[in-house]
C-alpha cells in the first residue's frame, strides 16, 4: 500500500510553517510557545505514525517543464529518522518548556528548532538527493544558530562557527558524490536521474521489483569513479555523524543549550550521517558478499576507530556534557561499522542501534540538563550522591546508562551483541588481520562500559560537600527523560515481539534483497556462542580496570596534550590561516581604487574570452570574417567621428571637456545605431546617454578639475589592458556576425510578434504587436525581463543600504 | 546640494518648460511601445532624466517636496536622518517613496504574470484584446503586456530616482 501523499507532504510542511508562526505565537504565549511547537511535533509524529507500514514512493510534480519532482520514498528507515526526528522532538520540546524558563532569545529559540525539525523530516522522507542535499544543509544551518544560542558568548560563537565550517564543508563534498552518481545514472538509465530509490528510473531501483544497483556499480567502477564517489559521500557522513577525524566539533556543541545537546547532537541531526550510509547501502552493497568492494573496509575501520578513540576520550572527559557528547560520537562510530558489514548481521546492528542509540542518549542528555540545572554545575569532579536528592532521576539514569554499556537484558547489549557477531564472522572468514576487528571492538566497548558506570556513579558513592541544595526537577523536565526511560525499557524486553516487528523493516530498508522469509530478531543468548564470549570479555574487563579510572582519565588527557595529537590543532590553525589570507588578499584586491577593479575585471573577461576562443576555436574564419564586412558610407562616417570622439576623450585637459567628448562616442553609436535601422537600440543609447550626462553634472564639480600626474608605467599598462579590451570586443563581435545561426527563431518571432492577419477579439497565441523587440521583451522572454528588472530593483536596493544605511551598524 | 543658487536663469527657464514635454513623450513611449519604438525602459530612463533635470537645477527639496509633494517641509529637512533611521526604514522619508515605487514596479510585473496563471495559462503568458471598427479610434488594441511594461517601467523609474536621491546625499 502507498503511503498518503497528501499526510506525507503536510509532515513535510507542517513544521515549517509552524516554525513561520512561531514569532507570532510567542508574543502571545510567551513561554508556553514550548507546548505549541509540542504540539505542532505531536501532530507531524502522529500524521507519520498514521502511515506506518504504507511503505512505498509519492511523486508530486514540481517543475514539469523541467521534469523536476518532489520524490518521497517512506521506508523502515526513513520512518524510523523521521519518528525520531518528530517523536523525540515533542518531548525535547516540553522539556524546553522547563529548561528554558527565563531564557534570552526564546522567539528565536523555537522557530530554529522547528525549522530543524521540519529539515531533518526533509533528510529522512526526500530521496532525491539534490533536495536531499538542501535538507541536509539546512540542518547544519539549524544547528549553527542553536549551538550559537548565547550569542554574547565567545565559546558558543567559535563552536557554532566549527560545527558550522566542519559539516557544511562535508556536505558539500557530499554533493560532489551526488553529482557523480547523477552523472553515471545516465549511462545506465534513460537519462540522468537524481533519485536515489522507490522509483523506474532510480539508481537502486524499486526494492523487491527493480534493481539497478548492480549496474550503476558497474558503471561506476568502469568510469573510475566508485571510489571518488563512496569516498565523498563518507566524508559528508563522517562530518555530519561526528566521525573521526571530524568529531572534534561535536564536543563543542555542548554549548548549545541542553534540550538542543539531546535533539541534533544525540538523537537526530548527527543520525543524518549514518541514515545516509543506511540509505546507500543496498546501492554499494550487493547480496551475499563477506566484504562489499571499498565499502566494507572503510566504513568498518572508520567506524571502529571512532568507537574507539571517541570512548576513549569520553572517559577524559571531565564535563559531564562533553562526556555524552564524545560517548555519542563513539556510539555513531558503531552503527557506521554495523553499516560497513556487509552481511545482513551488518544491517542489523545499525538499524537496531540507531533506535537505541537514540533511545538511552537522548535520555541521558536530557539527564546531564536536569543535572545541570538543579546542581548548577557539570562538572563530574563536583558531582556525586545525587540519588538522595533525585530519586526518580537516579532510575532513569540507570536504566539508560546500564543500556549504554551494553548490559544485559538491557537494549543495548542486543546491538552490541550483533556487532560483536558482525565482527566475529567477517574475521573468521578472512583470517589474518581481520582479528582486530573483533578485538578493536572489544577493546572500544570496555572503555564505554567504564565511561557508562563512571555516569551512573554520578548517583552514588558519597556526596561532595560543597554541592548545594538540590531542588527536584520541574515536572516538564523530568516526564521526557521518563518517558524515553520508558522506551528504553520496552525495547530492552528483547523478546517482545513489537520491537522485532518494529525494527525488522527498519533493517530491510538497508538490504538490497533480504534472504526469503527474513525477519528480525535478537535474543538474549542461550549458548557460549564467540560474541557472548566477546560481551563477557567486556563487562569483566570493565569491571576490572574501573577502579583504574582516574589513572585511565589522567593518562588520556595527558595524551591529548600531545599537539600532534589532537585534530582541534589542526583545525584551529587552518582557521587562523585562513584569517590570515583574507587579511592579505584585500590589500591586493580591494585596493579602493577603481582603477585596479576595472584592470582586474578587465583583464579577466578579455582572458577568459580569448582564452575560450583560443582552446575552443571560434567557428568561423576571422580574416574572411573582416573582410566579408562591408560598410555603407554613412556609417563609415559616423563610425569615423565616433574614433575622433574616442581620441579626443584621451586629449582633453579637464573633466568637464572629457565627459562632453564621451558623449560624441555615445550619441554616434546612437545615430549608428538609426542608420542599422534599429530604432529601439538607438532610442535606448539616446536615453541613456542623456542621463549618464546629466549625472555627470551633477558630480562634476565634486571633482578635482585637472587630472593628476600621468606615471608612464601605469598608463602603460591601462593602455595594454585597452588594447586588449579592444581585440576581445572586436574578435567577439565578428564572430558573433559572422557566424550563421539558423534562422527559425527570428522567422518565429516576426511570424508570431505582429498582429496576425486572421484573428479573433483576444489573441492568445501571437504577441500582437508590431515592435518586435518590445514584443521579445514583454511577451517571449519576460522572465528574462522580469530577471532583469529585479536586478535594477537590487542594484537600487544595494545602494540603498550600503550608502544610505552604512552607519547602522555602528550605531547600534 | 543646493544647486538652486548657482543655476543660471536661462537654465532654469529652459528646464521649466522642458520637463513637461519629456514626460510626455516618456509616457508616449511607454505606452507605444507594443507598436512602435519605445517601451517601459526606455520610458522610465527617459522620465527619470526629466526629475534628474530638476533635481540638478531646482535641488533635491523642491523635486520632492513640491514637484511630487511626497513630504511636508518638516521631513525634508530630516531626509538624511530619514534613510539612516532604523526605526523609519525603507519605505518612509523621501528615498522610502522613491523604494516604493520600484516595489511598486514589481509588484506590478509579478502580479501581471500571475493573472495569466488565474487563467492556466504558464506564468508572464500575455495576451492581446483586439477591436476592429471602433469609432473615431478605428483600431483598439489593449494588451497585457502593458502591465507588464508598466512594471518595469516604475521599476526603472523607482530604482533611478532611489540611487539619485541617495547618491546625491552625499
Amino acid at each position: 500500500m502507498q503511503p498518503d501523499s497528501a499526510i506525507l507532504l503536510a509532515v513535510l510542511a507542517i513544521p515549517f510553517i509552524g516554525a513561520a508562526l512561531a514569532p507570532l505565537v510567542h508574543r502571545v504565549l510567551g513561554e508556553r510557545t514550548a507546548y505549541y511547537a509540542a504540539t505542532i511535533a505531536a501532530l507531524c509524529s502522529g500524521l507519520l505514525i498514521s502511515q506506518y507500514g504504507r511503505w512505498g514512493t509519492v511523486t508530486v510534480e514540481w517543475i514539469p517543464a523541467l521534469d523536476v519532482s518532489l520524490v518521497l520514498y517512506l521506508d523502515g528507515l526513513a520512518f524510523l529518522i523521521g519518528l525520531l526526528a518528530s517523536g523525540i522532538g515533542v518531548l525535547v520540546f516540553i522539556y524546553s518548556g522547563g529548561y528554558m524558563h527565563g531564557e534570552p532569545g526564546q522567539a528565536k529559540y523555537y522557530t530554529t528548532l522547528l525549522v530543524f525539525m521540519g529539515s531533518m523530516l526533509g533528510v529522512a522522507l526526500v530521496v532525491d538527493l539534490l533536495s536531499l542535499f538542501v535538507f541536509w544543509e539546512l540542518t547544519s544551518v539549524a544547528s549553527f544558530l542553536l549551538i550559537g544560542h548565547y550569542q554574547r558568548a565567545d565559546r558558543s560563537l567559535y563552536a557554532a562557527r566549527k560545527a558550522m565550517f566542519i559539516t557544511v564543508t562535508g556536505g558539500l563534498f557530499m554533493l560532489i558524490g551526488f553529482l557523480l552518481l547523477g552523472h553515471v545514472s545516465s549511462f545506465v538509465l534513460d537519462g540522468t536521474t537524481f533519485t536515489l530509490i522507490g522509483t523506474e528510473q532510480s539508481l537502486i531501483g524499486i526494492p523487491g521489483q527493480v534493481t539497478h544497483a548492480e549496474a550503476i556499480r558497474h558503471a561506476l567502477i568502469e568510469k573510475g569513479l566508485f571510489v571518488p564517489a563512496i569516498g565523498l559521500i563518507a566524508i559528508g557522513a563522517a562530518t555530519k555523524s561526528a566521525q573521526i577525524p571530524f568529531h572534534i566539533w561535536l564536543p563543542d556543541a555542548m554549548e548549545a543549550p541542553t534540550p538542543v545537546s539531546a535533539f541534533l547532537h544525540s538523537a537526530t541531526m548527527v543520525k543524518a550521517g549514518v541514515y545516509l550510509i543506511g540509505r546507500f547501502r543496498p546501492l554499494f552493497v550487493p547480496e551475499h558478499v563477506f566484504a562489499a568492494e571499498v565499502w566494507t573496509w572503510l566504513f568498518v575501520g572508520l567506524g571502529l576507530a571512532t568507537m574507539t578513540i571517541a570512548a576513549m576520550l569520553a572517559v577524559s572527559a571531565t564535563d559531564i556534557k562533553e562526556l555524552l557528547a564524545y560517548s555519542t560520537a563513539s556510539h555513531l562510530g558503531l552503527i557506521v561499522a554495523g553499516f560497513g558489514f556487509a552481511e545482513t548481521v551488518g544491517a542489523e546492528t545499525g538499524a537496531f542501534h540507531i533506535l537505541n542509540h537514540a533511545a538511552f542518549k537522548a535520555t541521558l542528555f536530557l539527564v546531564a540538563g536536569i543535572i545541570a540545572h538543579e546542581a548548577g554545575t557539570r562538572s563530574i569532579d563536583a558531582l556525586g550522591g545525587l540519588r538522595h536528592d533525585m530519586p526518580i532521576v537516579a532510575a532513569i539514569t540507570a536504566v539508560a546508562s546500564l543500556s549504554m554499556a551494553g548490559i544485559p537484558p538491557f537494549n543495548g547489549f542486543y546491538s552490541k551483541e550483533l556487532l560483536f557477531d558482525a565482527a566475529w564472522e567477517t574475521a573468521h572468514h578472512f583470517g589474518g588481520l581481520a582479528w582486530l576487528l573483533p578485538v578493536v571492538a572489544v577493546f572500544g566497548s570496555i572503555f564505554t562500559f567504564l565511561y557508562s558506570i563512571r555516569f551512573l556513579w554520578l548517583f552514588f558513592g558519597d556526596r561532595p560537600t560543597e554541592l548545594g541544595e538540590i531542588h527536584r526537577p520541574p515536572v516538564a523536565m523530568l516526564l521526557p527523560a521518563g518517558v524515553l526511560a520508558i522506551v528504553v525499557l520496552v525495547l530492552s524486553l528483547g523478546a517482545a515481539p513489537i520491537a522485532h516487528d518494529f525494527v525488522n523493516p527498519i533493517v530491510k530498508s538497508s538490504l538490497i534483497a533480504p534472504a526469503e522469509g527474513y525477519h528480525f530478531s535478537a535474543h538474549l543468548p542461550h549458548s557460549l556462542k564467540p560474541p557472548v564470549l566477546m560481551s563477557v570479555v567486556t563487562i569483566v574487563g570493565g569491571i576490572a580496570t574501573y577502579p583504574f579510572y582516574d589513572r585511565l582519565h589522567h593518562g588520556i588527557r595527558r595524551l591529548r596534550s600531545v599537539a600532534l595529537l589532537a585534530p582541534n590543532q589542526y583545525y584551529d590553525r587552518a582557521i587562523t590561516g585562513i584569517a590570515h589570507v583574507s587579511d592579505v588578499v584585500p590589500r591586493y584586491v580591494q585596493t579602493d581604487l577603481m582603477r585596479t577593479y576595472a584592470a582586474v575585471v578587465m583583464s579577466a573577461v578579455s582572458a577568459f574570452a580569448l582564452g575560450g576562443y583560443l582552446l575552443g576555436g571560434t567557428g568561423t574564419d576571422l580574416t574572411e570574417a573582416v573582410t566579408g564586412v562591408n560598410l555603407a558610407l554613412p556609417i563609415t562616417i559616423i563610425l569615423a567621428v565616433a574614433v575622433i570622439g574616442a581620441l579626443a576623450v584621451d586629449r582633453a585637459p579637464s573633466h568637464i571637456v572629457g565627459v562632453l567628448t564621451l558623449s560624441i562616442l555615445g550619441f554616434t553609436v546612437a545615430v549608428f545605431y538609426v542608420l542599422a535601422s534599429a530604432p529601439d537600440l538607438a532610442l535606448t543609447q539616446l536615453v541613456i546617454e542623456t542621463l549618464v550626462l546629466v549625472l555627470f553634472l551633477l558630480v562634476l564639480d565634486r571633482l578635482p578639475a585637472f587630472y593628476g600626474e600621468l606615471r608612464r608605467r601605469r598608463a602603460v599598462l591601462d593602455g595594454v589592458i585597452a588594447a586588449a579590451v579592444g581585440l576581445t570586443v572586436t574578435i567577439t563581435v565578428l564572430v558573433t556576425t559572422a557566424a550563421d545561426p539558423s534562422d527559425g527563431i527570428a522567422h518565429y518571432f516576426v511570424e508570431k510578434a505582429p498582429v496576425p492577419t486572421e484573428h479573433g477579439t483576444l489573441i492568445t497565441d501571437a504577441g500582437g504587436g508590431n515592435n518586435i523587440v518590445n514584443v521579445i521583451l514583454v511577451d517571449f522572454r519576460a522572465l528574462d525581463t522580469m530577471g532583469e528588472i529585479s536586478v535594477v530593483a537590487m542594484a537600487a536596493l544595494a545602494i540603498l543600504t550600503l550608502i544610505g544605511m552604512r552607519n547602522r551598524g555602528e550605531r547600534a | 546640494m543646493s544647486s538652486s543658487n548657482q543655476t543660471t536663469v536661462i537654465v532654469r527657464t529652459v528646464v521649466r518648460s522642458v520637463v513637461p514635454i519629456i514626460i510626455l513623450v516618456a509616457i508616449g513611449l511607454l505606452l507605444q511601445g507594443h507598436n512602435f519604438p519605445g517601451g517601459g525602459f526606455i520610458g522610465g530612463v527617459l522620465t527619470v532624466t526629466a526629475f534628474a533635470l530638476v533635481y540638478i537645477t531646482y535641488g533635491a527639496e523642491y523635486l520632492s517636496q513640491y514637484l511630487l509633494g511626497l513630504t511636508d517641509g518638516s521631513v525634508a529637512r530630516r531626509e538624511t536622518q530619514d534613510v539612516l533611521d532604523p526605526d523609519t526604514a525603507f519605505f518612509s522619508g523621501t528615498v522610502g517613496r522613491y523604494s516604493a515605487v520600484f516595489g511598486i514596479g514589481l509588484a506590478l510585473a509579478v502580479g501581471g504574470g500571475l493573472g495569466a496563471v488565474a487563467f492556466g495559462e504558464p506564468f508572464l503568458s500575455q495576451a492581446v484584446l483586439y477591436f476592429d471598427h471602433i469609432p473615431v479610434f478605428g483600431v483598439i488594441e489593449l494588451a497585457s503586456a502593458l502591465v507588464f511594461d508598466l512594471g518595469v517601467y516604475f521599476v526603472v523609474v523607482g530604482s533611478l530616482l532611489t540611487i539619485l536621491a541617495v547618491v546625491g546625499n552625499e
